[in-house]
Order: C-alpha cells, then sequence, then structure tokens
C-alpha cells in the first residue's frame, strides 16, 4: 500500500472526518461553535463508530445482526463504572475517558466473542434473532443490578462538549483500523466467506477464525461507542439499548450501502443529523408528528434506494451526477477522470456489495434454490 | 396448575401473532416487523367501533375488515415495489411502517392507553384454581385457527400455490402461479389473522396504546424462530412455550424480574441445539 | 461517489454549525423580549402519555398567566423538546433550550432524563422545578434544582405506615424497570422491614406489563395490594384481579390518579391512593384548574402530571413575582440567585392543583398528602 500513488478514494474516509475535526476544533477554540453543535457531533461520531462496526458483521462478513446496542450496553455501563472508580485516583478528565474506553471496549469484545460462538452454527434470521435476544439479555440484566443504579441508571461525571473532539479522534483511529483491516488478505478472506462460506473452507480460510475475529473487532468498537455515549448523556439508562436502536443502527448500515463505509459514515451522519433536526425542531405537540416524518423520510429512501422499477430513473441520474462530479474532479484534481482505471481490486471492494445476492443474507432456508442457483452462477 | 393454565392463555395469543409473522415469512421470505402494529392498529379499530355501535361482534368485523385492507395497503406501497430487492431493505421498510403505524395512532388516539372492554367473561373454577373464560376461548380459538389455516394451506388451490412460492419463488412463478397474487393474499390472510390476534389479545388484556403491538410482537417473533419460523404447528408450539415459560418465570420472585433475560436465553439454548427452531427443516447446504 | 458528497455533507453540516452559532460555547447571551420557561419530556414513545399530561398543564398555566398580563407587563413563554425518556435527547434539549434563551425550566418529566437534565442546569446555575421527576438523586446536591411532587422514598414509607395500620395480609407489586416504582418500593420494604411486618412481593417490568394473572393469582388470598406504579398498569392490575375473584383493596401512591378512568364495572375492588391532587376535589383552586383543563383540552379530565405540569409553572410564576423579577434577558444563573432566597423563605408558598406546598433548601416539597377512595 505504501508504495502505491496516493489514490482519493482509499483516503477520502480520513480526509472527510479529518477535514471536519478541524474545521469544528478550531471553531471550538475560537468560541464560536455552540453547544447543541458539540453535542450533535458528538452523537454522529458514535453512530459511525456503530454503524462502521455493525457494516463489518452485515457487509463484510454478511452476518444479520439485531444486537449492536447489546455490545454497545456492556462497553457503556462497564466503560462508565470503571470511570466513577478510576475518577477516585486521578482528576485528568481525558486519561479517564481513555481508559475506560478501552476497558468497554475490551469487555464488549470479551461478548463479541461469545455471541461470535452461536454464529458459527447459526444462520440469517436464526442467528438475527440471536443476537436479538443477547441484546435484550445483556439490559435486562444490567437493570436489574443495583450496583449500576438498577433502573435509576448509572450517573457518572459529565463530559463537557469538548467531548466531540475525542470521540471525532476515535472515529479516525476505528476508520484507520477497519480500512486496514478490510483491505488486507484479513479482509479478503471475511468477504470470501460472505460470498460463499463453503467456497471459502474449501480454499483454506479459517472460517470459525475469521468470524471470531469479526465479531470481537465489530463489538470492540462498539464498545467503545458505548462510552463514549455514556460519557456524553448520563445517566446510562438500560432503556435506551433496546433492540429499536439496534435496528436504528442497521438502518444506517443498510441506508449507506452494505459493504461501504463511506455509505455507513454518510448514512449515519444523515440520520443522526434528521433526527436531531426533528428533535429539536418539533417540540410540544408537534413531537408526535417526528417519527411519523422519519418513518416517510425512511420509506421513501430505502424505496428510492433498493427499488428494482427505479433503476433506470437512478441510472440516467447516475450519469448526470457523474458528468457533474467529474467536472469538479478534473478542476480539483487536475486528472482525468478514466473509468477503465476504476475496475482494480480496491475499487471492487465498494462495488461488489450491491452484486452480492442478498437472500443468502436473511434467508434461514439454506437450501433455498435460489440462492444456490446464484451461489453456482458465480 | 394455575400458571400453567395462564401460561398457556398467555402463549396462544403469542402463538396466533406468531403464525402472522411465520406465513409471510415462509412465502414473502421478509420479517414484517410491522405485524405487530397492525394488531395494534385491530385493538383500536376495535375500540372505536364498539364506541360507536356498541356491538363486540360488529367490532371484531370491523377490526378484520380493517387489518386486512391495511394489510393489502401496506404490502402493496411499501412492500411491493422492493420485490427484488435486498430482504434487508424490505426489513428496514417494515420498521418504517411500524413507526408510521405508531405515531398515526399517537396523533388520532393520544399516547395515553385507553381501556376497551370486549365483555366481561368471568371464570370457571375447576377445583381450587380459577380459569378465566377468555383464556379458554383464547386456547380453543387459537386451535380452530390453527387447523383452519392448515387445511387451507394443504387444500385449497390458493394454499398450494403459497405452499409452491414458499418451496421455489422461481419455479413457481414458471409454472403459472401469481407471484404477487399469492403474495398479496398472504398479507391479507396474516393481517386478518392479526386482527383475531388483537381480539384476543383484548379479551385478557382490556386495554390499547400506541405502542401496544410493539412488545408482543417482538415475543411473538421469538416464538415462531423457536417453533421453526415457516412452520405452522411451529408457531403454536413456540407461542405456548413462550407464554409458560414467562408466566413460571413471573411466578418465582426472584426470576422474575430477569424473565425477558430467561425467555431470550431459552431461545438461544434451543437454537444452539436445534439451529432452525424445534420444528424447522434442516436442510444439508451443497455447493 | 459517495466520497465526493461524503465532503460536501461535512461541509454542509459544517456550514450549518456556522450559521447555527449564537454565541461561544456556555456564554448566555438572551434577547429575550418574553420570560423563557423550557422543559424536556417524553412525547412520543411507551412514556408519551406522562409527557404530553405535564405539557398540556405548563401550557394551560402559561396560557392563564399571558391571559392575566404576564408579570411587570411581560409575557411567558413555554417550550418543551421531547427527549423520549432518554437522557441523551434530554442533554440535546437542554442545550437547545438554553441555546434559544431559556432563563428557567421546569426540568424534564422523568427521573432518568431529569438527572441528566439536572446535571446540565447545575453547571449553568439553571433554576428549575421538575413537575414529576421523584428520584432523589434529582435534587441531591443541586442547589438550583426544586421539585413540585413528593420524592419515592417518602411515599414508601408513608404507605407502608398506612398500610399496615390496618391490615396484615399484605401483597405488594411494583415496576423493576422504572426508577419511581422501585424508589418508592425500596423505602417500603426498608420500613416494612423495620415495622417487622411480613408481606409478599411480586414484580414486572417493561416488557413484561401487560398480563398480571401470575402476580394476582400470588397475591389473590392478601387483603391488600400495594402498588407504587402508575395507573395504566393498576387499572390492568385491578382487572386481573376482578377476573380471578381476589377483591383485596388495592393501595397506590400518587402514579395511581387516573386510574378511575382505566377501570370498569368489573372491578368490585376498592382502590385507596395517596395523592396530593383528586380531581374531585371540592376545593376552589383544583375545581379552577379541572374546569380550565377540561376546557382547554376537549373536555379531557387532567392527570396528576397534567396538575403538577401546571403547579411547577405556575411555581415558577409565583416565585419570580415575589422575587419581582422584571428584565426577561436576565441570565439563568442570575435568575436563580434571586428566586431561590424568595422560595426557599419562610414565608413563601404556593397554593395550587396539587394543594399547598412549601420549599426548602434542598428543592424538596412540603405539602398535604389525601388518601383518595375510590368504589366504597
Amino acid at each position: 500500500m505504501a508504495k502505491n500513488k496516493f489514490k482519493l478514494k482509499h483516503h477520502i474516509n480520513y480526509i472527510g472526518v479529518g477535514l471536519f475535526l478541524v474545521i469544528t476544533s478550531v471553531m471550538m477554540f475560537m468560541g464560536v461553535l455552540n453547544r447543541s453543535t458539540a453535542n450533535l457531533i458528538t452523537q454522529i461520531a458514535y453512530s459511525i463508530i456503530l454503524a462502521v462496526s455493525l457494516n463489518l458483521v452485515v457487509g463484510f462478513l454478511g452476518e444479520l445482526s439485531l444486537g449492536h446496542a447489546g455490545f454497545m450496553c456492556v462497553g457503556s455501563y462497564l466503560g462508565c463504572f470503571f470511570a466513577k472508580y478510576m475518577f477516585a485516583f486521578t482528576d485528568s478528565k481525558l486519561l479517564v475517558l481513555i481508559v475506560s474506553m478501552l476497558v468497554g471496549g475490551l469487555v464488549a469484545a470479551v461478548f463479541g466473542f461469545i455471541i461470535g460462538l452461536p454464529a458459527l452454527r447459526l444462520k440469517g434470521d436464526y442467528l438475527a434473532i440471536v443476537t436479538l435476544a443477547f441484546g435484550e439479555i445483556v439490559r435486562t440484566i444490567f437493570k436489574n443490578l443495583d450496583t449500576f443504579g438498577g433502573a435509576l441508571g448509572l450517573s457518572t461525571k459529565k463530559y463537557g462538549s469538548e467531548l466531540f473532539i475525542i470521540a471525532l479522534i476515535v472515529v479516525l483511529i476505528m476508520l484507520f483500523v477497519m480500512q486496514n483491516l478490510i483491505r488486507s488478505k484479513h479482509g479478503r478472506a471475511i468477504t470470501a466467506i460472505r460470498d460463499n462460506e463453503i467456497a471459502a473452507r474449501a480454499m483454506g480460510i479459517n472460517v470459525t477464525f475469521y468470524k471470531l475475529l469479526v465479531f470481537v473487532v465489530s463489538a470492540f468498537f462498539a464498545g467503545i461507542a458505548g462510552v463514549i455515549y455514556g460519557h456524553y448523556a448520563t445517566p446510562v439508562l438500560y432503556s435506551f439499548f433496546s433492540y429499536n436502536y439496534s435496528i436504528e443502527i442497521l438502518v444506517m448500515v443498510v441506508l449507506g450501502g452494505m459493504g461501504s463505509i463511506t455509505g455507513s459514515i454518510i448514512a449515519a451522519t444523515l440520520i443522526t443529523y434528521i433526527n436531531f433536526v426533528l428533535t429539536t425542531n418539533l417540540s410540544g405537540d408537534l413531537a408526535a408528528l417526528k417519527f411519523l416524518i422519519y418513518a416517510i423520510i425512511l420509506i421513501a429512501m430505502i424505496i428510492f434506494n433498493n427499488a428494482p422499477a427505479l433503476n433506470p430513473v437512478k441510472e440516467r441520474l447516475g450519469d448526470y451526477k457523474n458528468k457533474v462530479l467529474n467536472k469538479i474532479t478534473g478542476l480539483l484534481i487536475k486528472k482525468k477522470y478514466d473509468p477503465s482505471q476504476v475496475v482494480d481490486d480496491h475499487a471492487a471492494w465498494h462495488r461488489i456489495p450491491s452484486k452480492i445476492k442478498m437472500d443468502a443474507l436473511l434467508s434461514l432456508d439454506i437450501t433455498d434454490k435460489n440462492n444456490q442457483n446464484g451461489g453456482d452462477k458465480k | 396448575m394455575s400458571t400453567l393454565i395462564d401460561g398457556l392463555s398467555l402463549g396462544s395469543i403469542y402463538a396466533l401473532i406468531a403464525l402472522g409473522y411465520t406465513m409471510v415469512y415462509g412465502i414473502a421470505k421478509m420479517l414484517n416487523f410491522a405485524h405487530g402494529d397492525v394488531i395494534m392498529v385491530g385493538a383500536y379499530a376495535i375500540l372505536s367501533t364498539i364506541a360507536l355501535l356498541g356491538s363486540p361482534i360488529a367490532a371484531i368485523v370491523v377490526a378484520i375488515l380493517v387489518c386486512t385492507v391495511l394489510g393489502i395497503f401496506i404490502e402493496k406501497l411499501a412492500y411491493k415495489p422492493l420485490r427484488g430487492a435486498s430482504p434487508l431493505a424490505v426489513l428496514i421498510t417494515a420498521i418504517g411502517v411500524s413507526y408510521f403505524l405508531q405515531s398515526v395512532a399517537q396523533l388520532i388516539y393520544g399516547a395515553k392507553s385507553q381501556p376497551v372492554t370486549i365483555g366481561n367473561f368471568g371464570s370457571v373454577a375447576v377445583g381450587d384454581t380459577k380459569i378465566s373464560l377468555a383464556a379458554i376461548i383464547t386456547l380453543a380459538a387459537g386451535a380452530v385457527i390453527m387447523s383452519a389455516l392448515t387445511l387451507f394451506i394443504k387444500k385449497t388451490k390458493m394454499g398450494r400455490a403459497m405452499l409452491a412460492v414458499s418451496e421455489d419463488r422461481g419455479a413457481a412463478q414458471l409454472m403459472g402461479i401469481n407471484v404477487n397474487k399469492v403474495i398479496t393474499v398472504t398479507f391479507a390472510i396474516g393481517s386478518a389473522l392479526a386482527a383475531f390476534a388483537s381480539t384476543f389479545y383484548l379479551m385478557q388484556i382490556p386495554s390499547t396504546s400506541p405502542t401496544l403491538g410493539a412488545m408482543p410482537g417482538i415475543k411473538a417473533f421469538t416464538a415462531a424462530v423457536i417453533g421453526g419460523i415457516g412452520s405452522i404447528p411451529g408457531a403454536m408450539i413456540g407461542g405456548m412455550l413462550l407464554g409458560i415459560i414467562e408466566k413460571i418465570s413471573l411466578s418465582i420472585p426472584v426470576l422474575a424480574p430477569y424473565t425477558t433475560a430467561l425467555e431470550f436465553s431459552l431461545l438461544i439454548l434451543i437454537l444452539l441445539v436445534k439451529p432452525t427452531g424445534l420444528l424447522g427443516k434442516l436442510k444439508r447446504e451443497k455447493v | 461517489m459517495k466520497k465526493f458528497l461524503s465532503i460536501a455533507l461535512a461541509a454542509v453540516v459544517s456550514v450549518a454549525a456556522l450559521a447555527g452559532c449564537g454565541g461561544g460555547s456556555g456564554n448566555y447571551t438572551a434577547n429575550n423580549t418574553e420570560f423563557f420557561i423550557g422543559a424536556t419530556g417524553p412525547l412520543t414513545g411507551d412514556t408519551s402519555s406522562y409527557g404530553i399530561s405535564v405539557n398540556e398543564g405548563a401550557m394551560l398555566a402559561i396560557e392563564e398567566i399571558n391571559a392575566a398580563g404576564g408579570l411587570n407587563g411581560v409575557t411567558f413563554k413555554y417550550d418543551m423538546k421531547d427527549d423520549k425518556s432518554t437522557a441523551a435527547d434530554a442533554a440535546t434539549g437542554y442545550d437547545t433550550l438554553f441555546e434559544a434563551g431559556m432563563n428557567v425550566s421546569i426540568g424534564s418529566v422523568t427521573s432518568g432524563s431529569c438527572d441528566s437534565f439536572a446535571s446540565k442546569a447545575d453547571e449553568d446555575g439553571l433554576f428549575f422545578i421538575t413537575p414529576s421527576a421523584s428520584a432523589a438523586n434529582v435534587i441531591e446536591n443541586r442547589p438550583t434544582a426544586f421539585r413540585v411532587c413528593f420524592g419515592d422514598p417518602d411515599q414508601g414509607t408513608l404507605a407502608a405506615e398506612e398500610i399496615t395500620k390496618d391490615y396484615t395480609k399484605i401483597g405488594a407489586i411494583y415496576d423493576t424497570s422504572d426508577p419511581y416504582s422501585t424508589g418508592i418500593y425500596n423505602a417500603f420494604e426498608a420500613k416494612m422491614k423495620e415495622l417487622g411486618v411480613e408481606y409478599i412481593a411480586q414484580s414486572f417490568d417493561a416488557e413484561n406489563k401487560k398480563d398480571f394473572t401470575t402476580q394476582i393469582e400470588a397475591l389473590k388470598d392478601c387483603e391488600v395490594i400495594f402498588l407504587p406504579i402508575y395507573y395504566t398498569e393498576a387499572g390492568l392490575i385491578a382487572k386481573a384481579a376482578a377476573a380471578k375473584g381476589c377483591e383485596a383493596l388495592i393501595f397506590g401512591c400518587d402514579g395511581l390518579d387516573g386510574v378511575a378512568d382505566q377501570v370498569d364495572s368489573s372491578v368490585k375492588n376498592v382502590i385507596k391512593y395517596i395523592t396530593p391532587f383528586n380531581v374531585n376535589s371540592k376545593d376552589a383552586t383544583v375545581a379552577k384548574f379541572v374546569e380550565s383543563y377540561k376546557a382547554a383540552y376537549d373536555g379531557k379530565v387532567p392527570d396528576q402530571f397534567a396538575a403538577d405540569g401546571y403547579d411547577a409553572v405556575m411555581a415558577i410564576y409565583e416565585a419570580m413575582k415575589a422575587a419581582n423579577v422584571t428584565d426577561p434577558t436576565i441570565s439563568p444563573a442570575d435568575l436563580s440567585e434571586a428566586i431561590i432566597p424568595v422560595i426557599t423563605g419562610a414565608d413563601f408558598k404556593y397554593v395550587g392543583a396539587t394543594g399547598e406546598m412549601t420549599w426548602d433548601e434542598s428543592g424538596a416539597c412540603t405539602k398535604v398528602p389525601q388518601i383518595v377512595v375510590l368504589g366504597e
């Protein structure tokens, strides 16, 4: 990689998030960034971590997980619990934050390993419901533990709005880890398992190892996101981590495109932003409209993105967009856009997901003929 | 003993809801997360009709009509455009529909839960324990509906078409089956089942709220998976099992706060032993 | 192409951020022309009925205040942001309100989110009186945090004393997922232990709060069932008891107010609860509140949350009046300094829909509970 020429598409995520971080931090230190915007950025940051880490499981490994909020819950409770006791020994908020994130992430990773075990045996919806069950079990247990505040929730020291800077740095670190994982031979092994597990096994890929690896890495980052969330909004309440929240993360992944990290970043930003705008603008009597509007936006976006009937329309739109974007690229980078260059192996990572048979993801019926035929054709 | 009966009657509600999940899953291959909310709509239909006409029977008929029409409507509007797209996209749309129905219900009826009385059934005494009649009716109706459904699928042309579509959609289409029509009918039946579920739900739990469908929906989904999703008797067995476990756990004070955790742990255990549920067919994967 | 979108999006959000900046972080720059009372509460989701009731009660109070000409000629503005009972949305709501110029607040409706709200208010020195967040930790060690409702532990202790006076076979059902319910129950449990009285406890949680046959089965021989929960579930429990032929008296706390609408003729049990608010009270202040609430909301009967919301706003208004606040651009911290000595003063009392109230430095409210009896 290092020897290769600098390629924009490999670094776009860092550049995007990094620029965002620099701009907002400067604004912060100039005192022109207001608190609610800083909070919005924190929310966006932990949503991005959640979405990208879930994408590793759903988009790259091809297993449906409905329990991502469960990992977040574990990380959030244990990380914040640890932080609470650490404040007795140190006053450094930064140190406590970093250590508690590691603790939360590691504990969540252990749970990721545990949940990865049934993933070796179960497929599709059955795995999905097991992950959902895991999420519900975890939060029910935390609800009943008085050590963690019980129904009242776990109160910790609140962090100020500057938390968003750390959160964005964590996003950058996570992107670095994820992209390097995905673009390595390990990443290829993972996508090979997604495309055809039996073939991958036959090729000598250690399926057990990679499945567990994906669950552990994904849970680790979900746990970290949980710790950021916990420090952002104390008290940590068990009710937040319900399957509804897991599904909201899944919405970000599906909307952004399975197996597209950039897509997840955009979708997480967009959905968090929409929610924020709706929550802050629709108050009082109007609040009931919030979910109505959200639901309509959601259905419209999904149908527009996925409906086969709309493909011709989208192609035309896409052509138009490409033309405009090519012009912009030409202006910015002074290099003519050459479609033939896109067909290198790295770019393919972004494109494969649209090709894979999604039936394989959700179908319980492992011998569904459609799937088999789909597999055979490949 | 009475815990067992209570469990069975709660289980029969789960089973009825699970039937709807299982049917739609088996044929359309999608998780209809909005199914619980169709039950909520049915409950409000019953509430409104009783308020207007005063007759519980009319209310049930209206609920069935409303739910069936709603089911067809949702299918045409939200799911049909996505036919052929990834099931995950359809899953997300279903969640969108679920949010939509909940907020519409809140806008029309308010967020407060409202009591609904379908009728006072009283209870029969068996030995020492009193068994609520509503529970017995629910149990019996559950059995009748399940048998009717099984007969329908085995004996009628449409039923067999459903079976064919669930086996192999492509081949069914080649054999001249109108797949779109079959799926629409499936949604209609699934939603009519939801209306029955709301009736029996209200008999035992006489109160409605916009979020009524969410938790029973997810529990019923669990029940369907325990039984082996796609299998009709499986949904019944799964529902009953879940109901009984829930009631036993609730009756032991130490376990009661952990009931949800216990139910879901049971699910995980069953799936680890039988990866496709109790009655699900396990087929070998071939390359 | 998505990459360009991501840059575009980052740019859009940055611009939005720029456009959205009113002042420096944490700096308060009010250019209010009205006094601004802010609040957050669940307006959507499972607990939304509580938030909506508080919101309606508070809006009624604002209308009445403004119709009477406001305070020193300055009218009041009020806004409740939806927090879905989550800590994160309460924090977001707080900051949005703060930046919009909130001078004073009625906090959040539910305990969990009010804890989040209060920790932010504490930093800014913003004064708030929560209508209904009754958990002890909401006002603990927070000098600017006050409440209108009873504290949970007090109610539990009181209930234990009341119940043990007349009954010996006692049962209790509480909600393990609700801070309100566990707060009361824990105090009840402690008091019962202290009194040395045996009782049977049953519980449920947010995931299993519809079907209560099991709990009733265990408690069917009790003379009294203590329900430290809200009216929705209490109504279902009463009906389940009726269906099982259990004739125990149902005893509850202020959350039970509103249960009358949830039960039907099948329920023969006597229902008793300790509450500061009685919708059928003959008291002139209460009757006036109930009348104007019904007139404002199509004949809807106010519940205790609505009364608390009304009282919280009115208490702020009375305190501001007594402190003679005239400037709507006053900063929250300055306003707190003006109000707190007044409201905790010995001669300050407010008579509202939930009775006569006085406050001390802890922020807790002293008022006289009544016992309401239904179905006797």
